[in-house]
């Protein structure tokens, strides 16, 4: 009787096994349906700045516009206002970077480049009419 | 056959699970026939159209997983 009860038992036994496997693993495959049901995003619903994350736009250096001025190197990304700017005069270009790209007012720059203050507000407002004639002449 | 299910169709034959286990290809092939059943139920799913109309589908890529999980799992199993 001995071996008869104990085949008996792993006939159970593998039983539930199967059964345990399977219903295991069907719940494991919802629970990963689940978790990319919570992380997925349709790309039609996806707002427009998390659109702008999906990609970047290249650097190249030919595309860079690189002024140096005094001890500082300015970089200008934007293709038109770099050209406008290499466009202007030295003395006028220097004026408007360290004003507007590095944050210097009108009196620090005059004593960086020897000038008086209005001189180099007087120097900075023309460069900027310049400037904007260029690119409205451009565009 | 009184009960539609007689104790012995529910279980399978010791030599087969023992066979199974040991990886013999026909015993395993007669597990999964004897699993089917529940392996196809488990993989159903309820999906609605845009009307809201119901409909019952066999989601054939949990099917195969399961037999797959299960052939795997067979082989793991103590006979002794």
């Amino acid at each position: 009787m001995e071996p008869y009860s104990h085949e008996k038992h792993k006939q159970h036994a593998f039983d539930s096994f199967c059964k345990k496997i399977l219903k295991n693993e069907a719940l494991n495959y919802s629970s990963e349906l689940n978790r990319q049901r919570e992380r997925e995003v349709s790309l039609s619903e996806l707002s427009a700045q998390e659109m702008d994350m999906l990609f970047s736009m290249d650097k190249y250096p030919s595309e860079i516009f690189s002024f140096s001025v005094l001890n500082f190197d300015v970089e200008v990304n934007d293709e038109r206002i770099g050209e406008a700017l290499a466009a202007l005069p030295e003395e006028k270009r220097d004026i408007i970077l360290l004003h507007y790209f590095l944050g210097m007012t009108d009196g620090e720059i005059g004593n960086k480049l020897n000038l008086l203050r209005s001189s180099v507000q007087q120097k900075r407002t023309r460069a900027l009419r310049k400037l904007e004639k260029f690119m409205e002449g451009k565009a | 056959m009184g009960k539609r299910k007689s104790a012995k169709s529910r279980l399978l034959p010791f030599p087969v699970i023992a066979a199974a286990a040991s990886g013999d290809v026909d015993a395993i092939n007669a597990v999964l026939k004897h699993y089917e059943g529940y392996i196809i139920a488990l993989s159903t799913r309820r999906l609605y159209d845009e009307y809201g109309r119901s409909y019952l589908c066999v989601d054939e890529g949990l099917r195969r997983r399961l037999e797959t999980k299960l052939i795997t799992k067979i082989l793991t199993f103590d006979v002794a």
